[in-house]
């Protein structure tokens, strides 16, 4: 097995983790086994009428948390996780407060998303993230419902940071 | 033999108030109002005024959050674990405030204009995410009754949204995943 160069600032996962808040095991609905998702993924509580299990789904700008772990990350095969998670319909969510970096953002602006071209999202420190309609982080307000769920800790950088953005989440 | 009647759930609800994922809990002197009204787990409380100049006070949340107290003063369940009253008899609470995941019976079931003008009273509906407040006499709500009752301290805080909504299937417990 060939390794990879050595990089001081390790990132071999969707999220890392600098610092932690509480996170709770909680079901995830049919949208999220069926299509999976990354780690860093905002969602948002859902109901099930017939179950006593808490469950969530992707938000839609709506508060909640985020998946700390994605549903199918490579670094997965070396801890015989591949899958568990959409195997046995669970996830890790997490919520509160708590700093990490995470490739799980919207690169670019909602408007240029829906009608291209494509424009890049400039992120600045301290600034307030939301939800964006697919539960990405992201510095715009797409849902129109306000809810801040963190903010810019640390902004993407091809050379210092492998383009991550540093988040520190407050919901 | 005492037999405990599960009713058939696989999550257990034996209290007024079910923490899945623990925040940050005090012990605290409460007030008189509350030694003498008594208090269900998950009732929302606020800082009251000290009597004793170095002894923090909670009293009921009058729409105001200073977090919500675990267990209720005299719940069915402390007979089994050796407290009955034990909380009226010392004079304290315990409260948890930060982040938590809990499910609890402490919840306007019916709008504030409704209990007001009433009956006939008007159910309240929760639906997933839904922002939540402490009612005028401190327990959970998706009303801003600050501001419904034009009390000068509006708006109210924004202290939990909804994780589970009142059902059949969790007893009518409303979920909460608290903010402050």
């Amino acid at each position: 097995m060939t390794l990879a160069p050595f990089d001081p600032d390790v990132r071999d996962r969707d999220v890392i983790v600098f610092s932690k808040g509480p996170s709770f095991t909680t079901q995830i609905d049919s949208v999220l086994k069926t299509q999976g998702w990354a780690g860093g993924q905002g969602v948002q509580w859902t109901d099930d009428p017939t179950s006593d299990t808490f469950i969530v789904t992707v938000s839609h700008g709506l508060p909640g948390g985020f998946l700390v772990w994605g549903s199918n990350e490579s670094a997965d095969q070396y801890i015989s996780y591949t899958e568990n998670q959409p195997t046995y319909s669970f996830a890790t969510y997490c919520f509160g407060t708590w700093t990490i970096s995470t490739r799980t953002y919207e690169l670019y602006t909602l408007a240029s998303r829906t009608a291209g071209p494509l424009v890049l999202n400039n992120y600045v420190v301290g600034e307030p993230l939301y939800f964006s309609l697919r539960g990405l982080f992201t510095n715009q307000d797409e849902s129109g419902l306000g809810f801040v769920v963190g903010s810019v800790m640390q902004v993407p950088n091809g050379t210092l940071n492998l383009n991550y953005l540093g988040v520190s989440t407050q919901t | 033999m005492f037999v405990i009647d599960f009713k058939g759930i696989d999550l257990l609800r034996s209290r007024d108030c079910v923490v899945f994922s623990k925040g940050d809990a005090y012990a605290v002197t409460v007030s008189q109002a509350m030694l003498d009204g008594g208090w269900v787990g998950g009732q929302g409380v606020q800082w009251g005024p000290y009597t004793d100049p170095d002894s923090p006070i909670l009293t009921y949340s009058s729409g105001l959050f200073g977090g919500f107290m675990l267990w209720g003063s005299d719940e069915t369940a402390d007979q089994f674990t050796a407290m009955s009253s034990q909380f009226l008899y010392y004079d304290y609470g315990v409260v948890m405030a930060g982040r938590s995941i809990m499910s609890t019976l402490a919840f306007e079931k019916y709008t504030y204009a409704s209990r007001l003008s009433g009956p006939p009273y008007v159910p309240i509906t929760y639906n997933p995410c839904d922002p939540l407040f402490m009612s005028l006499r401190g327990y959970w709500t998706n009303q801003d009754e600050l501001t419904l009752s034009g009390d000068p301290r509006a708006p109210a805080l924004y202290c939990g949204l909804v994780s589970q909504v009142p059902k059949a299937v969790n007893q009518f417990y409303l979920g909460v995943q608290t903010k402050l």
